[in-house]
């Protein structure tokens, strides 16, 4: 395998205030590698959009990163000075998030919008920005280009605004995109739209994608790869197919199953997890699952387990080689 | 339609009267100004005709601003409709004033989607529960609180939650905050509008798994307003689409799901992600975006979406008719073997 174009180790983030320390992420490793669509799944508050914009080192004041590194081209992101990050950001790396209305400027228009992240980081005219401008948003799909160039983002709908937002995030021809719930806020039919055309996007241009949603059937739809996550730590990782087919820690399982069947007809009941995630300023000693799993034992609270496994990797006492067998789990069910 | 109250088709398992029954409803707003000219009018709810029957699930989806809050808003009569007929239990309820609805108000509730907006914090969750009771001046303090006991038990809370605010609550224990005052009143019918939508998929089952066995324990009849696609099915027995401001295709779950009839179900399901890496999928995506309320199409409303639209489309709209087995759909070539640019 190439080498990855972004390698995260033991990342980890604290928020801090007169309530105390938030442990929002708590040492996260994984590796994106070149032409791949990476997905970060998990629920509400797990960490996944602290562990991006903590490798954009784009944290608020109260945010801290507390340790780990993460190589990108040749380069530690969490050693660089914020001159050479504002080199990176928006040129090797393009960014989406969720709400295209709060990362656009509502008084300027799109196409000077798109054109400002052509000059800051290339030699180019004006005309040649605009050029650029025009076959941007042909390529993410505008209709009528040149005209739009002129409006102004309240003029657009959504599903027009994200592709504004995804056109310039993909000025500078990244090597790697961040796209932080692009889709979440927009139509199924129009989230279909932006999900293909990112997909078609990422197999023209090559580049890698790491995309965050809390949708397992974006996941499955899009994704090669995927880092399931809880409690601000990677709980398992693997290829999508892998993951979906046998995932092997009690969270995904249990994620999988508390989603309704689509082809199902028979009303059957749904298995939810019982509880709920834990809370981030207290979080707990051992697996950050336990006071919701189905199988914790003794262990599971004392010590925090490490990733068992290669290839598809999980963070779950139960893949230690002593473990008691439990079906469906560690032990292949009959 | 001509015969306001002349019945819909009805589904086979369905015999009874129906609970409510809506024709013709319609709620406009008037929005902004224009100086030279009567103010735009918004159609928000644009002619809808439905019957909830009495023990089932009604699920209502469409995507954002076809006016599903707007309907169930009207239908609980938060909002006068612009015109139109609406009967609960045989009552006409559209036109009628503040005291004749009390009864009225007694037997529909609602819940919110948003779990944290939708209770004061102030209160506590004792308060909260206790407050539709207090209003309808309903038993004593004491009895009141006891029954507030019972409703914290059948929401899966423990009776010393009962002193505590909402705001020490996860989402998905303030839903059930929401629902156990939703219920107080012993309701006959729950519109839920989006009531898991805020939830973390994780806890949206532990919910649904509620609401399914309230239902059977208090003979509920649930209106379930969603855009999850996969939750409805889940849910539903019955399942109706809007297209901006009008129901386009109504059916039973199952039928809903295998013969979809309207041009606009059909794009709307193929765009649904299915949590299957192995599934395969329709390539294209739908065409273009949702037309504004305040410019709904000429004709068939859906006609500038619609991969097979017509002249026939652009005339004259379709009504809601019965395509067979009380499965419902408004598009002219619905039902046909041959759809016209296939032949
Ligand atoms: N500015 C902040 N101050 C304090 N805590 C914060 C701040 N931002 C995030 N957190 C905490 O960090 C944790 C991780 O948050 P993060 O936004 O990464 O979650 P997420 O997985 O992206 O969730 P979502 O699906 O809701 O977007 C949460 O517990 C959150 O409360
Ligand atoms: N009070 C109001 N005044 C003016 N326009 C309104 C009002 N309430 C709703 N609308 C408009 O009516 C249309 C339907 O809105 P509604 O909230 O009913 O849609 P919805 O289907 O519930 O959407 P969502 O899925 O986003 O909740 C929208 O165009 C909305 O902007
Ligand atoms: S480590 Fe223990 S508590 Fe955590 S998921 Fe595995 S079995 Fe469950
Ligand atoms: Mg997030
Ligand atoms: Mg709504």
């Amino acid at each position: 395998m190439s080498a990855p174009v972004l390698s995260v180790r033991d990342l980890k983030t604290s928020f801090f205030s007169q309530r105390g320390e938030v442990q929002a992420v708590r040492g996260v490793s994984f590796d994106v590698h070149p032409g791949e669509i990476l997905g970060i799944v998990g629920e509400s508050g797990s960490g996944k959009s602290i562990t991006c914009m903590s490798i954009l080192r784009l944290l608020k004041s109260t945010g801290r990163i507390m340790g780990g590194s993460a190589n990108f081209d040749g380069q530690d992101l969490m050693a660089l000075d914020q001159g050479d990050l504002r080199d990176i950001r928006g040129n090797k790396i393009g960014m989406i998030f969720q709400d295209p209305m709060t990362s656009l400027n509502p008084t300027l228009s799109v196409g000077e919008q798109v054109m400002e992240t052509i000059l800051r980081h290339r030699k180019a005219t004006r005309a040649e920005a605009r050029a650029r401008a025009i076959e941007l948003f042909e390529l993410v799909r505008i209709p009528s280009a040149a005209e739009r160039l002129k409006s102004y983002p309240h003029e657009f709908s959504g599903g027009m605004r994200q592709r504004v937002m995804i056109a310039i995030a993909l000025a500078c021809d990244p090597k790697l995109l961040i796209a932080d719930e692009p889709t979440t806020a927009l139509d199924v039919t129009i989230q279909r739209q932006i999900l293909l055309l990112l997909k078609d996007l990422q197999k023209r241009l090559g580049m890698a994608v790491i995309l965050i949603t809390h949708d397992l059937g974006v996941i499955a739809e899009v994704t090669d790869r995927i880092v399931v996550m809880y409690g601000g730590l990677v709980m398992e990782t693997g290829p999508v197919h892998d993951l979906f087919a046998t995932p092997k820690h009690p969270y995904t399982q249990g994620l999988l199953a508390s989603v309704p069947d689509l082809r199902d007809d028979t009303h059957r009941r749904l298995t939810p997890i019982p509880g709920s995630p834990p809370d981030m300023a207290h979080p707990p000693e051992g697996c950050p699952f336990t006071a919701r799993c189905p199988h914790a034992m003794q262990q599971c609270q004392a010590a925090l387990p490490p990733v068992f496994g290669e290839g598809q990797g999980a963070r779950c006492w139960l893949h230690h080689p002593d473990a008691p067998k439990v079906a469906g789990v560690n032990e292949v069910a009959a | 339609m001509s015969e306001p109250y002349s019945s819909l088709p009805t589904p086979g398992k369905v015999s009874e009267a129906p609970l409510v029954s809506v024709r013709n409803l319609h709620k406009h707003f008037t929005v902004g100004r224009n100086l030279f000219g009567p103010k735009p009018t918004l159609r928000a709810v644009d002619g809808v005709d439905l019957d909830i029957y009495p023990g089932e699930t009604l699920g209502l989806v469409g995507e954002s601003g076809c006016g599903k809050s707007t309907l169930a808003r009207t239908l609980i009569r938060l909002y006068q409709p612009t015109s139109g007929e609406m009967l609960f239990d045989g009552t006409d309820v559209a036109k009628a004033d503040e005291r004749a609805l009390v009864p009225f108000r007694r037997r529909v509730q609602m819940i919110f989607q948003d779990p944290y907006a939708s209770l004061n914090g102030r209160m506590t969750v004792r308060d909260l529960i206790a407050e539709p009771l207090e209003i309808a001046k309903i038993g004593t303090p004491e009895s009141r609180t006891e029954k507030v006991h019972e409703l914290l038990a059948r929401v899966g809370l423990h009776r010393d939650h009962a002193n505590r605010f909402a705001h020490e609550f996860s989402g998905g224990q303030r839903q059930r905050i929401g629902i156990a005052r939703a219920i107080a009143l012993e309701p006959d019918l729950v519109i839920c509008d989006e009531p898991i939508s805020a939830l973390d998929v994780s806890v949206q089952a532990q919910v649904v798994n509620m609401l399914e066995d309230l239902q059977d324990q208090l003979g509920l009849t649930y209106l379930f307003i969603t855009h999850d696609l996969s939750m409805v099915r889940h849910i539903s027995d019955r399942i109706g689409v809007m297209y901006l401001g009008k129901i386009v295709e109504l059916a039973s779950n199952t039928d809903l799901y295998r013969r979809p009839s309207h041009p606009y179900t059909q794009a709307l399901l193929a765009s649904i992600p299915v949590p299957d890496p192995t599934a395969t999928r329709p390539s294209e995506p739908m065409r273009g975006e949702i037309p504004s309320p305040m410019h709904i199409p000429t004709g068939c409303r859906f006609r500038t979406r619609c991969p097979m639209a017509t002249e026939l489309c652009a005339s004259t709209e379709p009504a809601l008719k019965d395509i067979g087995g009380g499965h419902l759909a408004a598009c002219h070539y619905a039902g046909d073997a041959v759809t016209p640019r296939a032949a």
